[in-house]
């Protein structure tokens, strides 16, 4: 019997008819096609995601330096969601599914990365690595504390994010005041009573000194770790009802509450434009990576606005903080390691890049030898032709760590309520008991995460 | 003597084709759905950083949930906003629905579409959108509330612990007022009209048609989407996710259980007490649920 004729005996026994023989033929040759040949994975050297889109703009020239100079080597760079990048990463790593050989990761989700064994951590502890070529010490080593768990090095930070204080240079003019004579914050709260004005007089406030939530830990927390706070310390220790922490809650809601609040707060974006068109804001807090997010959405105030550093806690302290942040890391199943170091030196640690990113982002680096080049001292128009790399540079080196552990968005969120409490407080009943109350809420907040941290057996 | 292979195959295929039709979606089934919901039962009694660091931990995840104050905050706010749901919503759809019933309104599919077109922008288009309309100086609900009350006003939609619900509410109230108006125009136009009639004839009013003839020829659909809204609300997620900016609001003031178990599972990374709250939710829907169709299905 020929085939034909097999064929046809066999066809009227398929009850269904043809079709759903057909399709269950081709679903089992396709299966077995793909066991045979798997999708191939990137033909790439090197598979590196990102999350911003000005550190992607700012990479393609020095990718493309890269690959040059390593004819065959091909570093395949994919702009991934912030937090898809978090989110997706910690899946795979949990999984075992595939990740890319290099990351950058928001420095406030690092902490999800360090949460079981050292072992088990995703990343590369790259701590012998960096000391052993002596790159540690060309940074500024209180960044590392984004990117280290229990001692050790799992990443490279990007950058320092000193925190400066953005004013109206023309509205200063205006009234008269130096920014000079700015020195501390009670100094700053002085001359923000004298500008926080109900202009209209329809007894709402037209005009605030400062930009500040008091809904959020998010300005607090800049506070805090300039007053030398924070979240946790190096050993991992919850530390955010301190002493520090009280009296700089304190001193924050006396500025942002009560009859004599300097500080008021609308959100960012095309609300923050309209605000600022408005004089509603003097100054805002303005970490180096905020001056090119201001340039770009509010061209018009180019001249208007100049920097000064942040005022002190006390004469002669500290006049900086840090705001936000990412960390470079090398995964564990990273294909070609020495290839991986050799990118992330060429991106982080080459002076010409660094200095041509700068232009780009207004980022300045944490290597510290490279804040010498002339591109730190150009004067910028926007910002009153003061040049705003070296202000921001001359101040990078005092940054203050920033510790972090699984536990620090809970942490922040705990932090964000005992600020909405304390100003409630603050604006009820102004000083009375004000230390008292906000010890109590610290503590109670805090002990809050303390139970969440005790009940993680991998400390 | 041996039957030819057509009839052979005839009977394998006659007994087990409807296996072989049913196996496709057995073993979707059982990859995506039956493995991890089992797999997450064991979660829930465990504390991991994935497969290859679990410590058994037993009952304690749900120890703890129920000491645990941020649960009971989300819980709270997700009865609210299901309450809220079912008590404004449900009867706005409604009353809309009797509108748009009439015969004699002109303009009655344009209107129709009008309001159901917010529910075709789906939750995070309208949440961007509306975190844009609930801005506190600048934003078009506060400039609108400035002029009708004719002074300076500074509602902090977002940024007030006792406002974040109503904002929420009010934005599903847009939502999805029309799309549950859908299922009780479709539910109207199956009441037999023949008893309307003899509700006139016996001199019936508005009131007592409603009452008599309308809610038990549409009281499958009223049970219905009640239960849906029910479950609809306790999923709740996108919504309060983006309007708050990935948060859950000033003093968790728009925490729900779901995005508990979202901050729980992967922004703190402990998975365990994530599979712990999503059981007890199962637990929580199938009750309100079972208690909502048995009082459906109750007689007056």
């Amino acid at each position: 019997m020929n085939v034909r004729a097999r064929l046809q005996a066999w066809l009227p026994a398929v009850p269904f008819g043809p079709a759903p023989m057909l399709l269950l033929l081709l679903a089992a040759g396709t299966g077995i096609l793909l066991l045979l040949f798997p999708v191939r994975r990137s033909l790439a050297s090197l598979d590196f995601w990102i999350f911003a889109i000005n550190h992607r703009d700012a990479y393609q020239r020095a990718i493309a330096d890269f690959e040059a100079a390593r004819p065959g080597v091909r570093v395949a760079c994919l702009l991934v969601d912030q937090t898809a990048v978090s989110r997706r990463l910690q899946a795979a790593f949990m999984s075992g599914t595939h990740v890319p050989d290099m990351v950058e990761v928001l420095a406030a989700d690092t902490g999800l990365f360090f949460r079981g064994p050292l072992d088990d951590i995703g990343f590369l502890d790259l701590t012998e690595r960096l000391k052993q070529t002596g790159l540690y010490d060309r940074m500024v080593t209180a960044r590392f504390s984004v990117c280290s768990s229990r001692g050790r090095i799992f990443g490279i930070p990007h950058d320092v994010h000193p925190v400066m204080l953005a004013y109206r240079r023309d509205i200063f003019e205006q009234e008269g005041i130096d920014p000079a004579t700015i020195v501390t914050w009670d100094d700053f709260v002085r001359v923000g009573r004298r500008l926080t004005k109900d202009i209209d007089g329809d007894g709402v406030i037209d005009r605030y000194m400062l930009e500040a939530e008091d809904t959020s830990a998010t300005h607090f927390e800049m506070l805090l770790l300039q007053a030398g706070g924070g979240y946790f310390d190096a050993a991992g220790t919850l530390i955010m009802d301190n002493a520090v922490a009280q009296q700089a809650l304190c001193a924050f809601a006396r500025m942002v509450a009560g009859p004599g609040r300097i500080a008021g707060n609308l959100g960012g974006g095309q609300i923050l434009t309209q605000a600022m068109q408005n004089d509603y804001f003097v100054c805002l807090l303005c970490p180096d990576w905020r001056t090119k997010v201001l340039e770009q959405d509010i061209p018009n105030m180019r001249g208007k606005l100049a920097l000064m550093p942040l005022p002190a806690w006390t004469a002669g302290g500290r006049r900086t903080s840090t705001s936000g942040g990412t960390m470079l890391g090398i995964t564990r199943p990273c294909r070609n390691l020495p290839l991986a170091m050799d990118f992330a030196q060429h991106l982080y640690f080459n002076a010409n890049e660094l200095a041509l990113r700068f232009r780009t982002t207004n980022i300045i680096p944490p290597v510290k030898d490279s804040w010498t080049q002339a591109v730190f001292d150009e004067p910028r128009p926007f910002w009153s032709d003061q040049p705003i790399g070296r202000l921001y540079c001359t101040l990078a080196g005092d940054v203050p760590p920033v510790y972090v552990t699984p536990f620090m968005s809970m942490a922040r969120a705990r932090m964000g309520e005992a600020v909405i409490e304390a100003t409630r407080q603050y604006a009820a009943h102004g000083e009375q008991e004000l230390a008292a109350f906000v010890g109590a809420v610290l503590a109670r907040k805090a002990d809050d995460v303390r139970r969440q941290m005790a009940r993680n057996p991998y400390r | 003597m041996r039957q030819p292979l057509a009839q052979r195959l005839w009977h394998w295929q006659h007994k087990g084709t409807p296996y072989l039709f049913v196996l496709p979606f057995f073993l979707i089934f059982c990859t995506f759905m039956l493995y991890p919901l089992l797999k997450s039962v064991y979660l829930a009694f465990t504390c991991t950083n994935g497969p290859r660091s679990i410590v058994w931990v037993g009952w304690d995840n749900f120890n703890y949930l129920c000491r645990d104050r941020n649960f009971w905050i989300a819980v709270r706010n997700t009865l609210v906003y299901a309450a809220a749901s079912i008590v404004l919503q449900l009867p706005c759809s409604m009353g809309l629905a009797l509108l748009l019933h009439r015969q004699w309104l002109r303009g009655r599919t344009l209107l129709r579409f009008a309001f159901f077109a917010p529910y075709l922008c789906g939750q995070v288009f309208v949440a961007v959108l509306f975190s844009v309309l609930f801005v506190p100086r600048f934003g078009l609900i506060n400039r609108l509330l400035q002029l009708v009350s004719g002074h300076g006003l500074e509602l902090r939609w977002l940024g007030e612990p006792s406002l974040v619900m109503p904002a929420l509410i009010i934005v599903t109230l847009w939502l999805y007022t029309g799309f549950n108006m859908i299922y009780f125009l479709a539910a109207l136009q199956n009441v037999d009209q023949g008893l309307y009639e003899a509700a006139d004839i016996d001199g019936a009013n508005a009131w007592q048609k409603f009452r008599h003839v309308t809610m038990p020829g549409i009281k499958p659909i009223v049970v219905f989407v009640v239960v849906m809204s029910t479950i609809g609300s306790f999923q709740l997620f996108e919504l309060p996710f983006v309007l708050l900016n990935n948060g859950s609001g000033v003093n968790q003031a728009g925490l729900t259980i779901v995005m508990y178990l979202y901050q729980t599972g992967f922004e703190t990374g402990n998975l365990g007490y994530a599979a712990a709250i999503g059981w007890v939710l199962v637990l929580l829907i199938m009750s309100i649920s079972a208690l909502q169709l048995r009082l459906g299905r109750s007689q007056p």
